[in-house]
């Protein structure tokens, strides 16, 4: 029997994101970190596809970054959501519990 | 997606690409402390933890290129050291660079110069007007749009006023003027045209004014003149001070208004037009005409489509128009009630049967050059591969260190294509030279072409170049960047494989193939220009100058135009060495002529079906001497035929047949603009218009006999014993001192003149023969090439042989044979697209068959002839091999 994947599912790594900024502005560490615990350990965030979802989100107006200081006193870059950002994740919220649904719909038919 | 903050931030990063770096790297780096301080709160000791951290990040550089490879500033960052990187490689590798560069250059040198000239001639809208796309000439033809007439002024009065789907129209005619400035008299190429000319056209003046409704006010109230930039620089010495002044135009004071901007050529681009003056000085400047005259048709329309109007619509309420006017009657003359129909043409600086007629010269000559670029690309293509056998193993070397094939690729596609751009920029530099070179061929003196590339031609060099460095480049780079890491570290053999050597080939033959075309082409054209010169024209041209005289263009009248004549044939002929003195206005076979329909007297039916098509020309009884054209039957034209005898003619003897076959054409008569016509005389037949015209039926006039109103403008026909400058000398002095505020008229030799009708083969022959010799070149050095190659990489195998006891002689045809193997090759494939490709060639050559044996002969041999020395030079290379060495060095 293979490991179950810690892989976070294809093309849900900007929701993931978007969601777990919408509640305080994050550096990246942190922003893994929080996935990592609310999914109790189901994904782990691959550093570098974070970075570079960052970078996309940010080109794409979703995102803004400024470097400041942690509570520990490091300096830390740190994303937080834009307006457009808020809408685009309520718009991939209701996208996937959509698909989400229909998904768990037909695995319940087959079953 | 914000594209605003897209490209802002891409231009951040590629403009700091430093502070792009640290940015990311300070990132990185910074979630590894926190990730490093998350193991330490959980209890792992700091290095413990910091081991942690650095494993779940994984390769710290790959995830700073990971994240930096995002953004489209990333893909021009890598083409940048691409760039730089190429650039390295050439300079490391001048020699390849060089001649890589120099082939490219020379192809797209050739087909940019062609493409230039046929968008000089064919493809640009008229230069120095606006918006040309909007411009049209109107032309009045019959039904079937084959024959049709000029506008008269009550025409374009009549249709200016009614015309709707126009938001203007204008007319013009050519008219030679003398310009007199400061006593000095200056021929000059002029037009008269309406007051609406220049507004139609949207052409801006350079200095001064141009014309304006005003000009069209009343007949002779405007003495004015606008000059072109060449004229203002030639005549004025590009005086700013000339606004103003006053010359003599025909004799008469004209005030200069304006010069027009630099890129106005006039309405036909090749003819020189110097100066242009008002419609309404028609009667000063043409004496004897007047606006009112309905049968005048001597003006070309032109015209601004209104804004909205198509040009098929225009030309439909045009063709109501012209219908209604022609069918009215009110010409008088019947025959004029046929040409009812408007045709609406783009203005592209040619009239449109000079346009169709040189289409397909300029596309023959747009394929030959084509094949050139084709052959150097070929060519660069076999560099290219050669070199791509040569660097397997670097690009194996950095396949192993992680590069992915589609980065070697576009690596290798880069170098490619900046070669093909330098490759571009020496092109654009032949074409400059090379159309310069063109325009100042020995043409009529009323034509100036300017054929230099425009932004259209320079685009279509980049373009063109471009496509050939992707197409040419791609095979070779994909065939160096070849993965297989391995094998190739490991493979030290200089040996490519049999494979790849047959790609060799093929391109290497193809190449001979196509310049073995190109070579056959220009020898067609060389025999045709040869034969054409042989051509008897059945005259004699040896020794006869021409002047071409104009004296209504120096206000004579025709009374002082015929004493004129009168006089300068007076004092001609009393100049020593000349033996003969005689007047035309038609000059035999220089492409001009003058038809005009006959009929048999007993026919006065006026049907179309009866009459003949007849070429007519207006000479003294001189005319026949000068050029030796002998009399057969009858007599020649006398003195004594003038406006008070008998009209007559003289015929020649195809006339003769075509109308009395069988018997005697003397004193037999023929009608001619129902005017009864005695012929006095039969003359041998001879060439008039083309050197490959059939025999057509003729008729010569006398001068003194006039009927159709006007004086014809006639050239003086001089045959003496001078060499050409010192007779010309003499009849330039006879005519200014009749005169001497006349122009100096220019003087020729017959045969220059004459020369005209063998332009297209001398251009052809010309042009296809420089590209067959370059062609032929990049051919010959491309078979060395292989060659040579070939025998570098056979030298272990050469060099058993010998040890075998192979004889000197032996490697040598062993050597030679491959080359000529590959030549035979290219020899027959390039028969069999020369046997398909020379017929567009064949209405250029005078009879000479397309696939004339003597030049596919005479160009396989001397085409074989030189694979042979390009195969033998390395052969006796291989024949020195030294086995010792050879199989040492290994």
């Amino acid at each position: 029997m293979e490991e179950p994947s810690t892989d976070v599912i294809q093309g849900t790594m900007d929701m993931l994101i978007l969601k777990t900024l919408s509640l305080e502005p994050m550096h990246g560490f942190g922003i893994s970190r929080r996935i990592e615990q609310i999914s109790r350990g189901v994904f782990k965030v691959n550093p570098g596809s974070l970075l570079t979802a960052f970078q996309r989100l940010e080109r794409g107006g979703w995102l803004d970054s400024e470097w400041r200081q942690t509570e520990n006193s490091r300096r830390a870059k740190f994303y937080s959501l834009t307006r457009t950002g808020r809408k685009q994740l309520e718009f991939e919220t209701a996208d996937w519990t959509r698909r989400a649904t229909a998904v768990a719909r037909l695995l319940r038919a087959e079953g | 997606m914000s594209l605003r903050r897209q490209i802002s931030r891409g231009f951040a990063a590629l403009t700091n690409r430093a502070a792009a770096d640290r940015d990311v790297a300070d990132e990185v780096g910074q979630y590894i402390d926190a990730a490093t301080a998350a193991h330490v709160a959980r209890g792992l000791s700091p290095d413990d933890a910091r081991r942690a951290a650095l494993l779940e990040v994984g390769n710290t550089t790959r995830v700073r290129e990971q994240v930096r490879g995002y953004g489209w500033e990333s893909a021009v960052e890598s083409f940048i050291t691409d760039l730089r990187y190429a650039l390295r490689m050439l300079r490391k590798n001048p020699v390849f660079a060089l001649v890589t560069i120099a082939v490219v250059s020379l192809g797209t040198g050739a087909v940019t110069t062609i493409f230039s000239a046929t968008n000089a001639m064919l493809l640009r809208s008229l230069p120095g007007v606006t918006d040309g796309s909007r411009l049209v000439s109107i032309d009045r033809k019959d039904r079937d749009l084959k024959g049709g007439v000029s506008a008269s002024v009550p025409f374009l009065v009549n249709f200016r006023s009614r015309a709707n789907d126009f938001s203007g129209i204008a007319a013009w005619s050519q008219l030679p003027l003398t310009v007199t400035i400061g006593g000095a008299g200056h021929a000059a190429y002029g037009n008269l045209v309406s007051g609406t000319f220049f507004t139609v056209l949207g052409v801006r003046p350079e200095l001064g004014r141009l014309f304006t409704a005003e000009e069209d006010g009343a007949p002779l109230a405007s003495a004015v003149m606008v000059i072109s930039d060449g004229f203002w620089r030639s005549a004025f010495g590009a005086d700013s001070t000339v606004i103003g002044r006053v010359v003599q135009v025909n004799g008469h004071p004209y005030t200069i208004i304006g010069v027009v901007s630099r890129a106005f050529r006039g309405i036909y681009t090749p003819l020189k037009s110097d100066a242009w003056v008002p419609l309404t000085m028609t009667a000063q400047l043409r004496p004897g005409h007047d606006l009112t005259d309905l049968s005048d048709y001597w003006l070309k329309l032109v015209a601004r489509l209104a804004p909205g109007v198509s040009r098929a619509a225009a030309q439909q309420s045009a063709t109501v128009l012209t219908a209604a006017w022609a069918e009215s009657g009110i010409e008088g003359a019947s025959w004029a009630r046929k040409y009812n129909t408007a045709r609406l043409v783009p203005l592209t600086g040619l009239p449109e049967d000079a346009s169709n007629a040189i289409i397909g010269f300029f596309l023959l000559l747009l394929g030959a050059s084509g094949l050139v670029l084709l052959i150097a690309s070929v060519n660069v293509a076999a560099m290219l591969g050669a070199r791509a056998i040569a660097r397997r193993r670097e690009m194996a070397v950095r396949a192993a260190l992680g590069a992915r094939r589609g980065r070697l690729v576009r690596q290798l596609l880069t170098e490619t294509i900046v070669l093909f751009a330098f490759g571009a920029a020496g092109g654009i530099a032949i074409a400059l030279a090379a159309t310069r070179a063109l325009e100042r061929l020995p043409l009529p003196d009323e034509i100036s072409l300017d054929l230099a590339p425009d932004y259209r031609a320079i685009a279509f060099a980049l373009l063109a170049s471009t496509l050939m460095g992707v197409a040419f480049g791609l095979a070779p780079a994909f065939q160096a960047a070849r993965a297989d890491v391995a094998q190739r570290i490991r493979d030290d053999s200089p040996s490519g494989g049999a494979r790849r050597s047959r790609s060799t080939n093929v391109l290497i033959i193809a190449q001979l193939a196509m310049s073995l075309l190109l070579l056959v082409g220009a020898g067609l054209f060389l025999r045709a220009l040869d034969r054409g010169s042989r051509i008897d024209p059945g005259f004699d041209s040896s020794g006869v100058v021409v002047t071409a005289l104009n004296p209504q263009a120096w206000g004579y009248d025709s009374v002082k135009s015929s004493a004129f004549y009168e006089t300068l044939r007076g004092r001609v002929a009393a100049i020593p060495g000349v033996t003969a003195v005689g007047y035309t206005d038609v000059v035999p076979l220089t492409a001009q002529n003058n038809g005009a329909w006959v009929r048999r007297p007993e026919d006065r039916s006026g049907s179309d079906a009866t009459r003949v098509r007849a070429e007519i020309a207006r000479v003294d009884e001189g005319f026949f001497g000068v050029v030796k054209i002998p009399v057969r039957a009858g007599t020649a034209i006398t003195r004594s035929d003038d406006s008070r005898s008998a009209k007559i003619a003289v015929i020649n003897e195809t006339f003769a047949k075509k109308f009395w076959p069988g018997g005697s054409a003397v004193g037999r008569t023929f009608l001619m603009d129902s005017v009864l016509v005695t012929v006095a005389g039969v003359v041998r037949d001879s060439k008039y218009v083309w050197l490959t015209e059939a025999p057509t039926p003729f008729a010569y006039f006398p001068t003194a006999q006039q009927w159709q109103g006007w004086q014809p403008r006639l050239t003086l026909m001089v045959r003496a014993t001078l060499p050409t400058d010192r007779i010309g000398v003499e009849i330039q002095r006879a005519v200014q001192a009749i005169d001497p505020a006349l122009p100096r008229p220019a003087v020729t030799a017959l045969r220059q003149e004459n020369a005209v009708v063998l332009l297209p083969q001398r251009v052809a022959a010309m042009v296809t023969g420089a590209l067959g010799a370059v062609g032929l070149l990049m051919a010959t050095v491309g078979l060395y090439g292989i060659m040579s190659h070939s025998v570098t990489r056979r030298r272990r195998e050469i060099g058993i042989r010998v040890a075998l006891g192979a004889r000197g002689s032996d490697v040598l045809g062993m050597v030679v044979k491959e080359g000529m193997k590959l030549a035979s090759f290219g020899v027959a494939i390039g028969l069999l697209l020369a046997v398909g490709a020379t017929r567009l060639m064949a209405s250029y050559l005078f009879n000479v068959s397309p696939l004339d044996v003597i030049t596919f002969v005479a160009m396989s041999a001397l085409f074989l002839a030189v694979a042979f020395v390009s195969s033998y030079l390395p052969a006796r290379r291989a024949a020195r091999v030294d086995p010792m060495k050879a199989l040492r060095t290994d």
